[in-house]
């Protein structure tokens, strides 16, 4: 079987089962208990979550993301195994929502990590995170979301931006 | 060589940590002999942004403080811009009983998530998945009153921002009547079971003596053998005029007094107990509540200037005492707000001091029953 | 006022003991408040007048007994003034001022935690004065930052 062929059955079986990391890096993190647990059950679509990021596919980023936070989303980041998936959660990933002017959260995530699909909201429903994920699995099958070849091609660029925020502007020459 | 102490981090990404936090622990063997909270990860400076928008403007950022029981900061801010402005006393009546009424069914929504993450940290699945399914019959509730399901923005300073809908209290009294029902299944599962008091008797106790002097509040508090509810103790909203039993230890009604208090078996109790107490509570607000207004005048919001002069005011959330100081200096904008969270304290000395000599395995219980609410530290 | 009856001085403004003292005075108010049933420490709190020159640190306390809530507050200078460290009294007060030196830059002697606590290698001027410009801030920093732009395909 050739490489291409081969990659569209993995993809098919590898969307049924998005193993989410249960990271809460922000307010949004509030409506993910209701979406795991009995009442939106999100395991019907194979979706569940999970404790280690080497077992993740899916970085759900809930919400707005401090400094020190993005360290460590980061860190977790690079420890996920390839093919990875980061899915911006409400406005704040954005554009910086209504934290727009604050002195510690950063306004565009994607000027640190590669983003596959934003979900937008103050909160996004339980309803709106379960379509959110579908619309994930539509692009994994197609091969749309390729965010982690985007973030290994332009590796570099990544981590200058990263040190530029980590050091809030003062990076030595 | 033997390796005396180790270190261990739990936390930011970890299931058995309330929030985006860490605590750093250093252990020896199975014991944990010295802990240090190290917050900041959801740190928005939400007092510096305060500064720069108006008094209305700050209504929908203040109830983003505290996540899971978002109400309490929209009531403390109203009720210190509401004192500023000399409207204390002008507050209609029929606004203080959806205050409170709203004010409980968010409390009763805190409770049950914190009950059920409490019971996940024991490895009892079954609380979670119920608990958290009954908590989204409350969303839905505050969903046909507010329009919203997490933040409302619906206490104003004045009143609230609708009148509550004519049908809204037979969708609540329903709600209620399954909550009860529901409690009893999750007595017999959880707070009559026989891993929880064998877990949870006599770990991470609060001295009674030591309580206040360290600044627990709330029903941390009242687990520790106090009696102290800021809804009795300085009542706002209708809270006055309604009759409640302040839940403390060792008074836990149905429940078996087993232990000499402060630990985290009474802690989880008496938030158990106070769930059926804000079920009455809104029973009776429901009952008195008055009609007419429900929003005093404002003045042109791009032009309200606040008289000057500091103010603080507390509710009782959740967590325990909740607080806001404005300052004002008769501008269009805030000088300063500071809010005291009730985390501030039990979930760094407190948490520090009585996760000493703890066992790894009871940490993220510890964590748990004193319900810790990192967005409420650091803001 | 209860609380006024114990320290024999301040004025009631929006129903609260507002005392103003001098800050070598406030340890000694503290002290006897604590010891006539004011022992709840509710929070310590920094307000920066800047058109003064100078911070206002407010004490607060609250008495379960008397019901009654008293603010002590005293003024420093913005540059070069430093405050006791109070954490003897109230084991949470190290936390406060922690977060105070943080925010504001007020030193407190006799502190030994003074260390970082809510932000991480930040290396401008304490946020929180009233003199640091978000805005501006945010168009230096975070807004200076370039989109990462794909270079082939753009995916």
């Amino acid at each position: 079987m050739k490489y291409e062929e081969w990659s569209k059955i993995s993809r098919i079986a590898s969307k049924k089962s998005l193993w989410i990391l249960h990271f809460c890096t922000g307010c949004g993190a509030i409506e993910m208990p209701p979406v795991m647990t009995s009442r939106f059950d999100m395991e019907r679509f194979g979706m569940a979550p999970m404790a280690t990021p080497r077992q993740a596919d899916v970085l759900l980023i809930t919400g707005y993301l401090t400094v020190k936070t993005l360290k460590r989303v980061i860190q977790v980041y690079e420890q996920m195994q390839d093919p990875k998936y980061v899915v911006a959660f409400g406005s704040c990933p954005i554009n910086g929502g209504m934290y727009w002017d604050s002195y510690n959260t950063i306004n565009q995530l994607d000027k640190y990590l590669p983003v596959d699909l934003y979900l937008a909201g103050c909160m996004p429903r339980p309803e709106g995170i379960i379509n959110a994920m579908m619309e994930l699995m539509e692009m994994i099958e197609k091969g749309e979301a390729r965010g982690w070849e985007k973030y290994r091609k332009n590796y570099e660029k990544y981590k200058k931006n990263q040190e530029m925020a980590f050091k809030f502007g003062k990076v030595e020459e | 060589m033997k390796m005396k102490e180790y270190e261990l981090f739990i936390g930011p990404q970890h299931p058995g940590i309330t929030g985006n936090m860490m605590y750093h622990l250093w252990v020896d063997g199975d014991t944990v002999v010295k802990a240090e909270c190290n917050v900041g990860y959801l740190h928005r400076g939400f007092e510096k942004l305060m500064e720069s928008r108006t008094w209305m403007q700050n209504i929908p950022l203040v109830c983003r403080i505290c996540v899971p029981d978002p109400d309490v900061n929209e009531m403390a801010y109203s009720m210190a811009v509401e004192r500023l402005m000399g409207w204390r006393e002008e507050v209609p009546e029929r606004a203080r009983y959806i205050r409170t009424v709203v004010l409980e069914l968010s409390r009763i929504a805190a409770y049950l998530m914190g009950i059920g993450s409490y019971a996940g940290a024991l490895g009892i699945y079954t609380l979670p998945q119920w608990a958290l399914g009954d908590r989204d019959y409350i969303m839905d509730i505050f969903e046909q009153l507010t329009g919203a399901r997490i933040y409302h923005i619906y206490i104003w300073p004045g009143g609230v921002r609708w009148d509550m809908p004519a049908d809204l209290p037979k969708l609540i009294e329903k709600t209620m009547k399954y909550l009860e029902k529901r409690l009893k299944l999750y007595d017999d599962v959880f707070f009559k079971n026989r891993i929880f008091f064998d877990r949870a008797v006599d770990i991470g106790v609060i001295p009674k003596e030591k309580a206040i002097e360290w600044g627990v509040t709330g029903p941390n508090l009242r687990a520790s053998g106090h009696e102290y509810d800021v809804r009795r103790l300085e009542p706002y909203a209708a809270y006055e005029n309604i009759d409640f039993d302040v839940i403390h230890y060792p008074e836990l009604g149905k429940f078996d007094v087993l232990s000499s208090g402060g630990d985290a078996y009474t802690r989880m109790l008496v938030r158990r107990l106070e769930i059926e107490q804000s079920i009455s509570i809104i029973r009776q607000a429901l009952k008195k509540m008055p009609s007419g207004e429900h929003l005093l005048k404002h003045p042109n919001w791009f032009k309200w200037e606040v008289p000057p002069g500091i103010a603080y005011e507390r509710v009782e959330s959740s967590k325990g005492e909740y607080g806001y100081m404005v300052v004002s200096d008769g501008g269009k904008k805030p000088v300063r707000v500071h809010v005291r969270g009730p985390s501030y304290t039990h979930g760094i000395n407190v948490a520090e001091t009585i996760l000493k000599g703890a066992n790894i395995a009871d940490v993220s219980q510890i964590l748990f029953s004193l319900d810790i609410c990192p967005p409420d530290i650091e803001r | 006022m209860k609380a006024k009856e114990i320290i024999g001085r301040g004025e009631e403004v929006h129903g609260r003991l507002y005392v103003k003292v001098e800050k070598q005075e406030v340890r000694e108010l503290i002290k006897t408040l604590k010891e006539n049933k004011f022992q709840h420490f509710v929070m310590l709190s920094c307000i920066d007048w800047i058109d003064d020159g100078e911070f206002e640190l407010v004490y607060h306390l609250w008495s379960y007994e008397y019901r009654e809530h008293v603010m002590i507050s005293t003024r420093i200078k913005r540059e070069g003034e430093e405050m006791e460290s109070l954490h003897d009294l109230f084991p949470q007060i190290e936390t406060y001022e922690r977060e105070i030196k943080e925010m504001y830059g007020v030193n407190f002697i006799g502190n030994e935690r003074l260390t970082p606590f809510f932000l991480e290698g930040w290396p401008h001027m304490p946020p929180m004065r009233k003199d640091f410009d978000s805005k501006k801030f945010i168009k230096d920093v975070f807004e200076s930052i370039p989109p990462v732009e794909d270079e082939d395909e753009g995916i």
